[in-house]
């Protein structure tokens, strides 16, 4: 175990001088809490900084993790504090180091079809900033109000548009990156293709803030789409709306830019939230799907074939939303599922397990046993599409925490193993973090795991950079 | 039962910017959709008709786009639509635009009902309706938070009111505003889409309905916009904070002296 020092007040008058006054928070319980937790419902994962800094620059950072390695004291960098495994939370104490003030979009790349930005930038800010050029950008999460791309690029974050456009990684080309020992080096750049030396850019990203602090991120653009629709789904049974997932692609031939999910717990959560009348009681589950394209009759064709294919499935009902105020209104549906769920029941265990695509229906049967089994409810949703779904383990209320505790292990232990039979893995997009580290090896080698903690070791001696997140060293 | 229902089409608010310099809405790409006031209106005919069978139909007065808000009436168990379009139309108020329809309407023929959203998310004057039925001598049942039931040539409807609401009963046709209470609008389904698709819908012109220029566009309305501004809005803040006892005392004494200095108390 690596032993750190506490931050004393000579470490903050550093800090202080690198960052300057204003942006160092000390001493201060109510200005620190709202960094000792992320978005996991509850405090079970929350853990109080010592102190937090904000700095401005490149340099300002690598000084910070000069003078943290002198010191030996942990630092956790922070985006917006949206994540979902713990992530940005200083489990060690110490520096939490927020980039919410590197928040500029420093170049708009008309002619390389490329955005620059500092980590600090919200990921929907960089849609609205280049929609005016018809260009977008598409590696961004559900929570693209909120979230950082810079916790983006760490997480490696997907989100509904992934069937078609991937996650995260698919657009970052560059980032200018601080390492954990201070040096600033640039990975990548404005290039397509890219072979000189190993590939870094990848490596950093989905490192959960772990191997290096990124000030400057190159990202990939691609046309706005024209026309996008978006198909609301009622099925009677989970099982068909499952069964009809890969068909879409597989038998329709279309790659829709999303196929998210819901099931009638999730459904029904989310609708009686938001007062939303659409005849939820009648369906068993639903799939919204969404169509995207540069051309408008091209997206008729393509959501008319998708929506018979889905009657022919045994869908009850198609609905069609092509105009923004409709398609808000059933995506807030599957926006609001996890939100719904926390108004309902407090304690509960957010999952994000991925399996290949195609085994999407074995893993709903198996999220089925394992809910008999326990007697926990475990409503499910996610983007199907890809393999990726959510789900919402809660205890009945008459459970005590004492063996809601208990038991959950057992049943995330029990799920984790079907998940990596059918070759999955336990996070498709949430992380890792200080959340899921104990289940790793349920899923990845001995020889991945040291793999992995070798690269950490060569990359942070002194194991300053979020320690404790994906592994304990 | 035959219900016509006047729907209008509006930019997207959220989509919405505005000029500074003339303070006009630009509105080149914004997306348009159905007043969003309008899809109640739709969704209580449609319902009127699923349970008293008969028919629904659509009319909107507007530019040529505007077929997509009809047809997406139509997805949404609308039966047929007229676009009402004529360039002498351009400018209108809504006393002429109210005088147009309630022609198209005459042309349309018989009916039992009218029902309008209660107003416009552009406009927002909630006029419209009203004059429809001044031209046409019906009685008006506005702020229509429900619909009772029909009975006899007799509708029967409870009337939003700041109090509560009131019951009111007429003779049909007459014709409703409708404000959200009085139903929830059903989505557009793949096969109303479909239909929508293959609908034909007319369009009434000037000389369609044979209408006096005089009466239409911008020659036909008393309105006359002299000056578009933005009202300005002063925000004079002052934060009274107070975390023990004696503060808090002290703090609602400051409250007070605040909000008499400023007529309030």
């Amino acid at each position: 175990m690596t032993k750190y020092n506490p931050v004393t007040d000579k470490t903050v008058d550093e800090l202080k001088k690198i960052v300057g006054e204003k942006y160092v928070i000390f001493k201060d319980t109510e200005k620190l809490e709202p960094y000792s937790h992320d978005e996991i419902p509850g405090k079970d994962y929350a853990h109080m900084p010592e102190v937090v800094v904000r700095p401005r620059t490149k340099e300002e950072i690598s000084s910070i993790m000069k003078l943290a390695n002198r010191e030996m004291i942990p630092v956790t960098p922070r985006g917006a504090g949206s994540g979902l495994s713990g992530g940005a939370v200083p489990i060690k104490g110490g520096i939490v180091l927020s980039v919410d003030r590197m928040n500029s979009i420093l170049e708009i790349d008309r002619e390389n079809l490329m955005i620059v930005v500092e980590p600090g930038v919200i990921a929907n800010e960089i849609n609205e900033s280049i929609r005016e050029f018809g260009l977008f950008y598409a590696g961004y999460p559900m929570s693209l109000e909120t979230c950082f791309i810079g916790g983006n690029v760490a997480e490696n974050a997907g989100g509904g548009k992934a069937v078609k456009y991937g996650v995260t990684s698919r657009y970052v080309l560059g980032l200018e990156t601080v390492m954990p020992t201070g040096e600033i080096v640039e990975f990548g750049g404005k290039l397509v293709k890219d072979v000189t030396g190993y590939n870094m850019v990848q490596l950093m990203i989905g490192s959960e803030g772990t191997l290096g602090l990124f000030t400057k991120i190159v990202l990939k653009l691609v046309p706005l789409p024209k026309a996008q629709v978006d198909l609301l789904c009622l099925f009677k049974s989970s099982e068909e709306a499952i069964a009809t997932v890969p068909k879409i692609m597989t038998t329709a031939g279309i790659t829709p830019t999303s196929i998210e999910y819901m099931d009638k717990d999730s459904v029904q959560a989310a609708c009686q939230y938001l007062n939303e009348n659409i005849p939820y009681q009648k369906a068993g589950a639903m799939l919204l799907i969404t169509v995207d394209g540069s051309d408008k009759e091209q997206v008729e064709k393509d959501y008319e074939l998708v929506g018979e294919l889905c009657i022919r499935e045994g869908a009850i009902e198609v609905y069609v939303a092509d105009n923004p105020t409709t398609s808000e209104r059933i995506w807030k549906v599957r926006r609001n599922i996890p939100e719904a769920f926390s108004v309902f029941s407090k304690r509960q265990s957010g999952e994000d397990i991925v399996v290949p695509p195609a085994s999407i229906p074995k893993i709903v049967i198996e999220f089925k046993k394992l809910s008999e089994k326990f007697g926990v409810v475990i409503p499910c949703y996610g983007h199907a599409g890809d393999g990726n779904l959510h789900s919402r383990i809660s205890p009945p209320p008459d459970w005590t925490d004492k063996k809601w505790k208990e038991t959950l292990p057992l049943i995330l232990e029990e799920l984790y193993k079907v998940t990596a039979s059918l070759g999955g893995r336990i996070s498709g997009e949430h992380g890792i973090g200080h959340k899921r580290k104990k289940y790793m090896r349920t899923v990845v080698s001995e020889e991945y795991m040291n793999v992995i903690k070798t690269i950490k070791k060569a990359l942070d001696p002194n194991y300053i950079l979020n320690p404790g997140k994906i592994f304990d060293l | 039962m035959r219900i016509v229902v006047p729907i209008k089409q509006v930019p997207e608010t959220k989509s919405v910017k505005m000029d500074e310099k003339t303070g006009t809405v630009i509105r080149e790409g914004v997306e348009s959709i159905i007043n969003p006031l309008d899809l109640y209106a739709i969704e209580i005919a449609v319902q009127l008709k699923e349970s008293n069978g008969g028919e629904v139909i659509a009319v909107s007065m507007g530019p040529p786009k505007a077929i997509d808000a009809l047809k997406e009436a139509i997805a949404m168990g609308v039966d047929s639509a007229v676009l009402v379009s004529d360039r002498a139309f351009a400018g209108s108020d809504t006393w002429a635009t109210s005088y147009v329809l309630a022609e198209a309407i005459r042309k349309i023929g018989e009916y039992d009902l009218i029902i309008c959203g209660e107003r416009a998310t552009d406009g927002d004057t909630g006029q419209v309706g009203p004059e429809i039925a001044a031209y046409l001598q019906l009685p008006v049942l506005s702020y229509v938070n429900k619909v009772c039931g029909t009975k006899d040539g007799d509708i029967s409807v409870h009337r939003l009111v700041e109090e509560g609401s009131e019951i009111l009963e007429s003779e049909m046709p007459c014709l409703l505003t409708v404000v959200k209470e009085v139903s929830d609008p059903r989505l557009p389904t793949l096969r109303g889409k479909q239909k929508a698709r293959k609908a034909v819908i007319p369009v009434f012109g000037i000389k369609e309905l044979d209408l006096d220029p005089r009466k239409v566009g911008l020659a036909g309305s008393p309105t006359k916009v002299v000056k578009i501004f933005r009202p300005k809005v002063a925000r004079e803040c002052e934060k009274i904070i107070a975390r023990d006892e004696e503060k808090i005392k002290e703090a609602a004494g400051k409250l007070e002296a605040f909000l008499k200095k400023k007529e309030i108390l």
